[in-house]
């Protein structure tokens, strides 16, 4: 077990470096105009080189990587070049309600992809037809459309949901949870789409096993028998379409906290992006590798759990 | 297998092409997406003639209009014709599409074929960017670039279509590798052919189909990538796409919510019907993995005989004393098409308490079906065409039902009617301990406490001989041998002191010192516990071992039945005989093995 | 971000009425010394920028005062009329040269941290300013040092007349700071000043929401209207009109198209006009295109916009057509010169005919990717009359860099009406920023130097010389609009992005 774990925190970190130094190079392009943004239109040729001398602006490409990279694995990520907020502070405040969104997206298709993967499986029929066909929907339209037509229907026209903003657990549990429905629903909209598919598939695919059909003949209920025995050896699939979902979630949930003004990483990367204000951008792809990392973590240590057979290997 | 499951459940590697094509053609959704996808790329062919005006002509007179005979879906921000926009950036949206996935089809693909051909390091390598590919988020990484290299839709797509390539990579791989062993040995008998003639005449066949699903998927993705840069604002503004579009409309949507909707459902509709097309594409040319139509009927997954037929069947034939009665019992399977196949063809036999009869025959003669549907663990699709059985005084078929009564049978099993399987390793959760597994049931059927159970499964293991039942108790399926296994089921079996114990084969799957140790047990639990017992086998020297009747299958019908001493000294039946003959044992060394050729 | 310099930039009027619109405008107490009206609650502001940092250096005006005027006082106060009125400095006087600025200051302010203000403070902090390479350096570039006469009186050294440096002193350069804080790193993020509120670095998180709390030992209660302000960075106009409606603040900037929201939910606005809009002409030489450095093309293009018609359908009205880049509270301002251009296509025409273009000619125009609407309506209009533009479109951040390379000809801006002397500094003149090809002549050179030294009629015959000459094809002035709610009053601020905080009051 802790192989396991060592083996994979090495190949996150590997991944990391990776990534970073891509990420840096590509970035290392674009910084040219940035003192002048920085310091506005007043700004005298002196004022501005002095500045890129400030930034480092007029080092190498390898001494800037470099530094960032001592910084980073020190866990500092430097400071924001236009407001001087160390960027993991800037994290750090941010991560609450991006993580709320996305990791209760996460739950909640979870739960809903095993409940219509379950129902479809089992009842087939006219209930096995509106899930696939909700299924190919939900996977096909971007979770960006849902969230626009939720946001003018629901939230602009009926007034019934926030259109914009988020409001902190401690302030108000309700306010709170009005606060993320409608973004919370746009992305579970499409990620239980795939995954209600996969468990689907997987549940036909284990009903038909043998075991089932032993478990069943010792007299337990088939309620019994799917949801605790089916339902555990469906799962490794499904979770497994989850975790490559989240990469594309981590993606939509920066577009749809634009939409929804949410105080998350999703705003800070646009903004970051769109200034060039490059240790936020590094501080954001490091933040979303690390998530891709930690999710598939936890994925395989509950596939784990499901299935002890995986654990061994 | 983890591949095939990581990506979406991967289609067979080689089918035939027609049936592709006609089982599509059959598809009622996808010929509605296929039609309105060829009408979008159509239409934006023809946006120079279809559109009612200049896409960039602003008329300022009519900024923000609604839809009227002149504008037909309105106009925008600057007064612009919505219709004729949609139009003209429908060419660029769907063109970058294009371009992503040819990307990633140039890429992906011969980077799968040489992987999955030559593998080694190349394989490995790529492998591993693969990974680090698909861990990045899109979005991101077009945001990186954009901060590089500007605003462009052709460079993002260029950049997207990258990062789609390791899909592609994966599925070439797969289908080359698995080609690349068929064909192997049939290289090796060809002789002057070279491996590569072989793959490159057989890879485009093999490979076509699941690039052409997944280019539609990817084709999707592209566009709704390519639409949320552009909505957050950072496409080029002065190519008129549908993201763009729908970035304008949203600026006013408190303005005229109305504009939001038109580049909304392209780009809905667009994704949707790839999506669609994708998928019905898998499907048809996946092997029967859906229920056949003709089942319709019987979907539902507790089918009850109707109450009518109920009634009076039990009070007809309440005084049944067997154990096990089944009368004229047939079972079919309906095919697609209508046909139907019939594997059991009006089967009767009986089994009293305290007796053991043998049902053989071979693989194929509806015997291991008989003892299912006794059980009512026949599969789904499954059909019960005729006949009855009853059990001690439950009907649990009746004429005239098409199933077993799920209702009545489940009270039944356990305690009434038990089961052990024939494949011990495949018959255990691998998910939950083997002490879990014999407990839980024992807590619901016999209705005692966790702890009393948990002593009973120790006891039982005991019993069947197992050397540390603890241990056993404590452990996975995948820790213990397939002795051990199979004991387990047995012990599981008789957890709940059934009176009726079907044993399928029981000593098949296991090693022949095994077998004869199996039998003893079997045979001493049945004296002890008084049981009624069937035992399924192929296996003569199990029946004279172990049962007191027996009854012979072919072909679904019964063609002999009997005493057992009376059947194996004289059997009257020609397809008896020679099950006797060809057995090994008391066999003449040297001599012919059958009396005859077998029909 | 959508920041441009209008909005970025306060205009520094010296005298002139105020123009207010709008119903239920806050008739609430003056910055400066009125003691009426009740006092007390939170003030809750939705600012367009977010604060990059507390060193009062680093501050910029317009939109971003609103951070910096809780925690630092300036030297001197602007009323929200214009006027200057004492605040740290009591008095201030000029020699006869008009380089010596004499400062007589507070004797009984203290910083929060516990140092005295005086003229040691003073120095410090100009000396500070001058070096610390904030936005808004430029503005004392006429200052060479600050001598400390005694512990109340300063002496400002100017290298030239310069008068913009009053209004300079009310604003960004005239922010006093601890001199122990200033500089330490901390006052990036922890402000030390001696102004009315102190930042509650506990209840503030950077990028969402700033809280200052009353300064127990501030000098001037009544400036001290709230006990407590938040300011709240809400940099998208949909988040900002969403909290002021459903109550989440109590006042923010909207635009045009949000505006209805506000009218509908009841909330009272002010409309005031800070910036125009419309193109520069920065190659008036004709160097890269030769067509605009004839007169009569310039003329012929500020013929052919039709100002009304965009003002309408993209501001909705929100505006006032205008042919003069100045405002009509500076002292270069022409009544008659708001209407010299009318829309005129046909003029327009036999204009470009008479400049030997009867069928037009090619021009590239950059584009500012957040402005790509009224670039493409300006493209239509021109090629309505002949003049094909190609647009070449600029990422937002970058646009005014770009303009600065001067490798542009012409190009859309926004821009404050300004003070003479100040928009000679920043637009007009030979070194301005936005004159990028450094054009001057000799009628412009001389009337320049007039304003210089003082002569208001100068910058009234500037005025009309560079509308005459169509150095710029202004369109409109934009409303700023600004909405606030029932539970305090706001009075505008002249010529600034938004109102000082000292202008807010809590309602009767």
């Amino acid at each position: 077990m802790l192989i396991f774990l060592l083996r994979r925190l090495g190949a996150g970190i590997l991944l990391l470096f990776v990534i970073t130094t891509i990420t840096y190079t590509l970035l290392y392009f674009s910084s040219d105009g940035i003192a002048q943004n920085i310091l506005g239109e007043f700004a005298t040729p002196e004022q501005i080189a002095l500045k890129q001398a400030e930034l480092g602006l007029d080092q190498p490409l390898a001494t800037r990587y470099l530094d960032w990279l001592g910084g980073a694995v020190t866990g500092d990520l430097g400071r924001s070049w236009f407001n001087s907020e160390p960027v993991v502070s800037a994290l750090l405040n941010r991560l609450p309600v991006s993580l709320t969104i996305v990791i209760g997206a996460l739950l909640i298709s979870a739960v809903l992809a095993a409940l219509l993967g379950v129902a479809a499986a089992i009842k087939r029929g006219w209930i096995d037809r509106a899930v696939q066909l909700l299924s190919l929907a939900g996977d096909a339209l971007p979770s960006f459309v849902v969230a626009i037509v939720l946001v003018t229907s629901l939230a602009i026209q009926a007034k019934i949901f926030p259109a914009t903003g988020f409001v902190p657990f401690a302030d108000n549990p309700a306010l709170w949870i009005m606060s993320i429905a409608l973004p919370i629903t746009a992305l579970v909209f499409q990620l239980v789409a795939q995954a209600a598919q996969q468990f689907r598939s997987a549940i036909i695919d284990v009903r038909r096993r043998d075991f089932v059909r032993t478990l069943r003949s010792r007299g337990l209920s088939e309620r019994e028998v799917v949801f605790k025995h089916v339902l555990r050896s469906a799962a490794p699939a499904a979770l497994t379409i989850l975790s490559l979902q989240f990469v594309g979630l981590l993606g939509g949930s920066v577009i749809i906290e634009q939409i929804f003004a949410l105080p998350g990483v999703g705003p800070l990367a646009v903004l970051s992006t769109t200034q060039g204000d490059i240790p936020v951008v590094m501080g954001v792809v490091v933040y979303t590798v690390i998530m891709v990392i930690l999710v598939n973590l936890v994925v395989d240590l509950v596939n784990g759990w499901l299935n002890p057979k995986v654990r061994v290997s | 297998m983890s591949e095939a499951v990581v990506q979406n459940p991967q289609t067979p590697v080689v089918v035939a092409r027609s049936g592709v094509l006609k089982r599509l053609a059959k598809n009622p959704l996808a010929i509605l997406a296929f039609l309105l996808l060829l009408g979008t790329i159509a239409a934006s062919f023809l946006a120079p003639v279809l559109a009612t005006h200049d896409p960039n002509y602003a008329d300022l007179q009519m900024v923000l209009a609604g839809p009227s005979a002149e504008h037909i879906l309105g106009t925008d921000s600057l007064g612009r014709d919505v219709f004729s926009r949609l139009l003209f950036a429908s060419q660029v949206t769907l063109a970058a599409a294009a371009l992503a996935a040819v990307v990633a089809i140039a890429i992906g693909v011969p980077a799968g074929i040489t992987a999955g051909y030559f593998g080694g390091v190349f394989d490995g390598s790529a492998n591993w960017v693969t990974n680090m590919l698909m861990s990045l988020p899109g979005i991101i990484v077009l945001l990186a670039v954009r901060a590089a290299t500007g605003p462009s839709v052709w460079i993002s797509m260029l950049v997207f279509g990258v990062l789609l390539a390791p899909s592609f990579y994966r599925l070439t791989r797969t289908a080359v590798k698995s080609v690349r062993n068929e064909l192997y040995v049939d290289a090796a008998r060809v002789s002057g052919l070279s491996d590569v003639r072989i793959m490159s005449r057989h890879i485009f066949s093999v490979v076509r189909a699941p690039i052409i699903i997944q280019t539609a998927n990817v084709a999707g993705v592209a566009i709704a990538i390519q639409s949320g840069l552009e909505f957050l604002g950072l496409g080029d503004p002065l190519v008129p796409t549908w993201g763009v579009m729908l970035s304008d409309a949203f600026r006013n949507v408190y303005l005229t919510p109305l504009l939001m909707l038109w580049p909304a459902l392209a780009i809905a509709i667009t994704t949707v019907c790839l999506a669609i097309l994708g998928n019905a594409l898998r499907d048809s040319l996946e092997d029967g993995q859906k229920a056949p139509r003709a089942r319709k009927r019987a979907a539902s997954a507790v089918p009850v005989a109707s109450p009518a037929e109920v009634s009076t069947d039990t009070a007809v034939n309440a005084v049944s004393d067997h154990l096990l009665d089944v009368v004229d019992l047939r079972i079919g399977y309906p095919q697609e098409g209508g046909a139907t196949t019939t594997v059991v063809d009006g089967v009767s036999l009986h089994v009293d308490r305290g007796e053991v009869l043998g049902i053989v025959g071979e693989s194929g003669s509806g015997k291991s079906q008989t003892a299912f549907a006794v059980l009512g663990l026949l599969p789904e699709t499954a059909e019960i065409l005729g006949g009855s059985v009853t059990i001690g005084t439950t009907r649990t078929v009746t004429p005239g039902s098409r199933a077993v009564s799920q209702a009545r049978i489940a009270a039944l099993r356990g305690k009434g009617i038990a089961y052990i399987p024939q494949e011990p390793m495949s018959n255990l959760d691998p998910a939950f301990t083997i002490g879990h597994q014999l407990v839980r049931p024992m807590v619901k059927v016999l209705g005692i406490s966790k702890a009393a159970a948990k002593a009973r499964a120790l006891e039982l293991l005991a019993t069947v001989g197992i050397v540390n039942p603890q241990r056993t108790f404590e452990a996975y399926p995948h820790e213990i041998s397939g002795g051990m296994a199979q004991r387990v089921l047995i012990a599981g079996a008789v957890s709940c002191e059934p009176d009726l114990l079907i044993a399928d084969e029981p000593t098949t799957a296991l090693d022949v010192t095994v077998q004869a140790e199996v039998l003893d047990l079997l045979r001493d639990l049945q004296k002890r516990l008084g049981m009624g017992m069937i035992i399924v086998t192929h296996n003569f020297g199990v029946v004279s071992d172990i049962c007191d009747r027996v009854v012979v299958m072919k072909d679904g019908r019964l063609v002999e039945g009997g005493d057992v001493r009376t059947i194996l000294r004289a059997p009257q039946h020609e397809y008896t005989r020679q099950l006797l003959d060809s057995t090994l044992e008391g066999k003449t060394p040297m001599s012919m093995l059958t009396t005859g050729t077998k029909a | 971000m959508k920041l441009r310099s209008r909005a970025a930039l306060a205009a520094m009027l010296t005298a002139g009425a105020l123009v207010l619109t709008g119903c239920g405008a806050g008739g609430g107490p003056a910055g400066g010394g009125d003691t009426a009206g009740p006092t007390g609650g939170t003030l809750s502001i939705g600012s367009l920028v977010d604060v990059t940092s507390f060193d009062p250096a680093a501050s910029h005006v317009g939109h971003y005062m609103q951070y910096y005027q809780p925690v630092y006082d300036t030297l001197i106060l602007r009323e929200p009329n214009g006027d200057l009125s004492p605040m740290l400095a009591t008095d201030w006087e000029y020699d006869d040269t008009q380089t010596e600025l004499t400062l007589t200051l507070r004797d009984d302010v203290t910083f929060t941290d516990g140092t005295k203000f005086d003229a040691a403070a003073v120095k410090a902090n100009i000396d500070h300013f001058k070096v610390a390479n904030g936005p808004q350096a430029s503005t004392a570039a006429s200052i060479e040092g600050v001598r400390v006469e005694d512990a109340d009186t300063a002496i400002i050294d100017l290298s030239a007349p310069d008068p913009g440096i009053l209004l300079y002193l009310a604003a960004s350069a005239g922010f006093m700071g601890s001199p122990a804080a200033l500089e330490t790193e901390g006052i990036i993020s922890t402000p030390v000043g001696s102004g009315p509120y102190v930042l509650d670095t506990a209840a503030t998180v950077t990028g969402a929401t700033y809280t200052y709390t009353k300064n127990p030992d501030y000098w001037n209660p009544d400036l001290q209207k709230f006990d407590k302000i938040e300011v709240k960075p809400m940099q998208d106009v949909t988040a900002r009109v969403n909290a002021l409606v459903s109550g989440q603040i109590n006042a923010a900037l909207l635009d045009a198209k949000t505006a209805p929201q506000g009218t509908g939910a009841g909330l009272n606005e002010i409309t005031s006009p800070v910036d125009w809009q419309g193109l520069f002409f920065f190659d008036r030489a004709g160097a890269q295109s030769e067509p605009l450095g004839d007169v009569r093309v310039r003329q012929a293009i500020n013929y052919a916009i039709d100002r009304q018609t965009l003002l309408d359908s993209l501001l909705l009205g929100n505006g006032e057509v205008t042919s003069q880049i100045t405002g009509k509270a500076s002292a270069g301002y022409v009544e008659d010169l708001d209407d010299y251009y009318d829309f005129d296509p046909k003029k327009a025409k036999s204009l470009l005919a008479d400049a030997g273009y009867p069928d037009g000619f090619d021009l590239t125009l950059p584009v500012n990717s957040a402005d790509v609407i009224i670039n493409a309506a300006i493209v239509q209009q021109l090629a309505d009359v002949g003049i094909n533009a190609t647009q070449v479109v600029i990422p937002s951040t970058d646009y005014r860099n770009e303009i600065f390379t001067g490798k542009y000809s012409l190009g859309y801006y926004g821009i404050f009406q300004g003070d003479p002397w100040v928009a000679i500094n920043h637009h007009i003149g030979p070194n301005a920023a936005f004159n990028p090809l450094k054009y001057e002549d000799e009628t412009s050179a001389a009337l320049i130097a007039r304003v210089q030294a003082g002569d208001d009629d100068a910058a009234k015959e500037l005025t009309e010389y560079i509308t005459e000459e169509a150095w710029f094809a202004p369109f409109y002035r934009v409303n700023q609009l600004y909405f606030f709610d029932d539970k305090i009053t706001v009075e505008n601020q002249l010529q600034q992005a938004v109102p000082s905080i000292y202008n807010y009051a809590p309602a009767q």
